[in-house]
């Protein structure tokens, strides 16, 4: 079996050498690369062509932000995960709008990368939970505190399968293969789900599953 | 901050403390002596005046004797002659009657007639010079030899008048009457004569007064094109001293602005500097730590529960220690500016807030473009993070909204809250001081407007520079 090939980023050393020792502890996983900054692992991916690059968020020359959008851009078939200090919205609709597939919290690295990398390199996505339950929390705070209703209960059942799937990664047309629909009719579904929920875009669209622990 | 203004207030006020007494010792002499040269000018002025109308006044009263005193005489020298016509031509008559075959005045009229002269005589003022009591005498004289011959003519009778009358009047008469007539007119030449002096007398008086007066005006005009000058020179110098005293106030102040945004940008630096010593040193190190914990955690089997939760102790104490050292980076400088962006870290500082207090705040943008110079957007940041705190902590408010709008030339951010407001006239602290001046660093203005009850609106307009587009 052909092992999963990855790209470690992080600005620090010490970082890195935890990062490569939880990596190499599975059979199935290997490093091929460590990039020291934001630039580094622009060239590193374009010239590896690793399966998944693992990446800190805050590098110096080219933060991990632009780092991700350059990757993608040029090899969409590479999976990123984030590496960030930081649970908060801004900081995740941003990992995801540069196309991170994961956004994994530094502090549980240690227990959740390998369930990451795993779930990244089978085109799903992975959230640490502390994500999730943070953003959970703000929503509904704000619910709470506006005395506003959740657009989630809006939804109808149909919709909420859409969602979901949409979340995960999946075209409109496997959903429509999956749910025997037309893909006009799940187009017209998804447009409904963004109108309803608010949403501007795919990356807001995951945002809102990871918050509601649709995905993880 | 407050170290440095304290310092540099004194500092500032020293300087002038030391020469402000020699001044004002000198301004103070200058005044005394302006005041006593006005007031010398002006009793100058007063007495030249009040001297010239008492003058004026006692000449004119001298010139009016001098011409009364002539009519006066000229007068009763025009009597006398004109008695003594009268008294010629009664005589005349009478010792002509026979003659003219008409019947001639009554003797005692003649004898009217000179006492008439006599009496015109007696008027004239005797108060005159020797010369014309000389004249007068004569006149006197010649009335009385005059008076005696008349008694005797009129004494004649018809045959005697016949004889003699001819011969009295040309030999006796009319001699008479020349006579008298040439002294009243050496009176009058007399008179005239001493009104020509006396007239002189009066013009060379009005002549030094004249002078006199010529003195004093000048007198004044020196002193007073001299205290002209003076005063001229002491505006000028008071003027220079207020030039020199605002171009130094002017110059301190901005020193003093010069320095204390010196003292943000060392601050924000400063700042920057131990966030990232902070986040890279200590915090990753942390990092590696836990995740070095955790292999432990794996090596340790787990049967061996002691250990185990010894492991998870120590885990536990690296992660509240990576988490203060978070928080405390993060407050110093938000690397969310440098990640994400301007609005991206609004809308981070937002939740925060939201989540440690009970004020929701709402973030809403518009056109804010990624290429803001790190000041703009450090001060942003800033601006909005006090404000927020300021809402949150003094104000108990429910809401608070963040506007941030960009247009080609100026970026405005507005901050209101609904709490419960305040006096911002009055109330003022670092927080606030701190925003002023960060705003007034990049030529933008800072309006705070509340009232008690009202809540209360930071509004910053800040300039575009070159440095805020691609
Ligand atoms: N949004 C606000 N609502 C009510 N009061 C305020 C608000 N902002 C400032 N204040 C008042 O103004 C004072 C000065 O504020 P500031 O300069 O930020 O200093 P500090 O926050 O350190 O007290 C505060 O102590 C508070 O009384
Ligand atoms: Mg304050």
């Amino acid at each position: 079996m052909r092992k999963t090939r990855i790209l470690l980023a992080d600005d620090h050393k010490l970082i890195r050498g935890g990062l490569r020792l939880l990596v190499e502890q599975q059979t199935d996983l290997t490093v091929v690369g460590e990039a020291n900054d934001g630039r580094e692992t622009v060239s590193l991916a374009k010239s590896l062509k690793p399966d998944v690059v693992v990446m800190d968020i805050g590098m110096p020359n080219l933060n991990g932000i632009e780092a991700a959008l350059q990757i993608t851009e040029a090899h969409p078939e590479i999976s990123i995960v984030m590496l960030s200090m930081h649970s908060d919205e801004s900081y995740v609709l941003r990992a995801l709008k540069a196309g991170a597939k994961g956004y994994l919290l530094k502090d549980s690295a240690e227990s959740d990368l390998i369930k990451a990398v795993h779930a990244v390199a089978d085109g799903k996505s992975f959230f640490s939970p502390a994500v999730s339950k943070v953003l959970l929390d703000d929503y509904v705070r704000k619910l709470k505190r506006s005395g506003a209703e959740d657009a989630y209960d809006l939804l109808t059942p149909r919709e909420r399968e859409i969602l979901q799937l949409v979340a995960e990664g999946k075209s409109n047309k496997d959903v429509a293969n999956l749910l025997n629909l037309s893909v006009y009719t799940v187009e017209t579904h998804r447009s409904n789900i963004m109108e309803k929920l608010h949403l501007r875009g795919i990356p807001e669209l995951i945002l809102f599953a990871v918050r509601r622990g649709i995905i993880s | 901050m407050p170290a440095f203004s304290k310092n540099a207030a004194p500092a500032l006020r020293r300087t002038s403390r030391e020469d402000e007494p020699e001044a004002q010792r000198h301004s103070q002499h200058l005044r005394q002596l302006l005041l006593i040269s006005f007031s010398w000018l002006l009793a100058l002025l007063i007495g030249a005046g009040v001297d010239a109308l008492l003058a004026v006044r006692r000449l004119d009263r001298a010139s009016q004797e001098v011409s009364r005193r002539f009519t006066v005489r000229n007068h009763a020298l025009g009597t006398i002659v004109i008695s003594v016509r009268y008294y010629d031509d009664q005589l005349e008559r009478f010792l002509l009657q026979d003659q003219l075959q008409e019947s001639g005045p009554d003797p005692a009229e003649v004898t009217n007639k000179i006492a008439a002269v006599r009496a015109a005589l007696l008027d004239y003022p005797p108060d005159g010079d020797p010369d014309e009591q000389l004249l007068l005498a004569a006149m006197q004289q010649q009335l009385q030899e005059q008076e005696t011959s008349c008694a005797i003519v009129l004494a004649w009778r018809s045959d005697l008048r016949q004889k003699r009358a001819y011969q009295f009047i040309g030999q006796q008469l009319i001699p008479w009457r020349t006579r008298i007539f040439e002294l009243s007119a050496q009176i009058s030449s007399q008179e005239e004569r001493r009104l020509a002096v006396e007239n002189l007398t009066v013009a060379t008086r009005f002549q030094s007064l004249e002078s006199r007066l010529v003195w004093l005006v000048s007198l004044s005009l020196v002193a007073g094109v001299l205290m002209s000058l003076v005063c001229g020179w002491y505006i000028l110098r008071l003027e220079r001293q207020a030039r020199l005293r605002y171009e130094a106030l002017a110059r301190s102040r901005l020193e003093l602005e010069g320095l204390s945004a010196r003292l943000v940008e060392a601050q924000e630096e400063e700042r920057r500097n131990i966030s990232r010593e902070l986040h890279d040193e200590v915090g990753q190190s942390l990092g590696a730590l836990l995740v070095e914990v955790g292999q432990l955690g794996k090596l340790v089997p787990p049967e061996d529960r002691a250990t185990q939760a010894q492991i998870v102790q120590i885990k536990s104490v690296a992660e509240s220690a990576v988490k203060s050292i978070r928080d405390i980076a993060l407050l110093l400088r938000p690397p969310m500016l440098d990640d994400l962006g301007l609005v991206p870290a609004l809308e981070w500082q937002a939740r925060e807030i939201s989540r440690r207090s009970d004020m929701e705040v709402e973030v809403h943008s518009e056109n804010v473009s990624e290429t803001l110079s790190d000041e703009t957007k450090v001060t942003v940041y800033r601006l909005v993070q006090e404000a927020l705190n300021n809402a949150a902590t003094h104000a108990s408010a429910k809401n608070a909204r963040v506007t941030i709008a960009q247009n080609s030339d100026k970026i405005t951010v507005k901050i209101s809250d609904d709490g419960q407001g305040f006096d911002p006239g009055r109330q003022r602290g670092m927080g606030i001081l701190g925003m002023e001046e960060r705003v007034r660093r990049l030529g933008g203005t800072l309006t705070i407007a509340s009232a008690p009850g009202k809540g209360a609106t930071v509004e910053a307009e800040l300039p575009l520079h070159k440095a805020d587009s691609p």
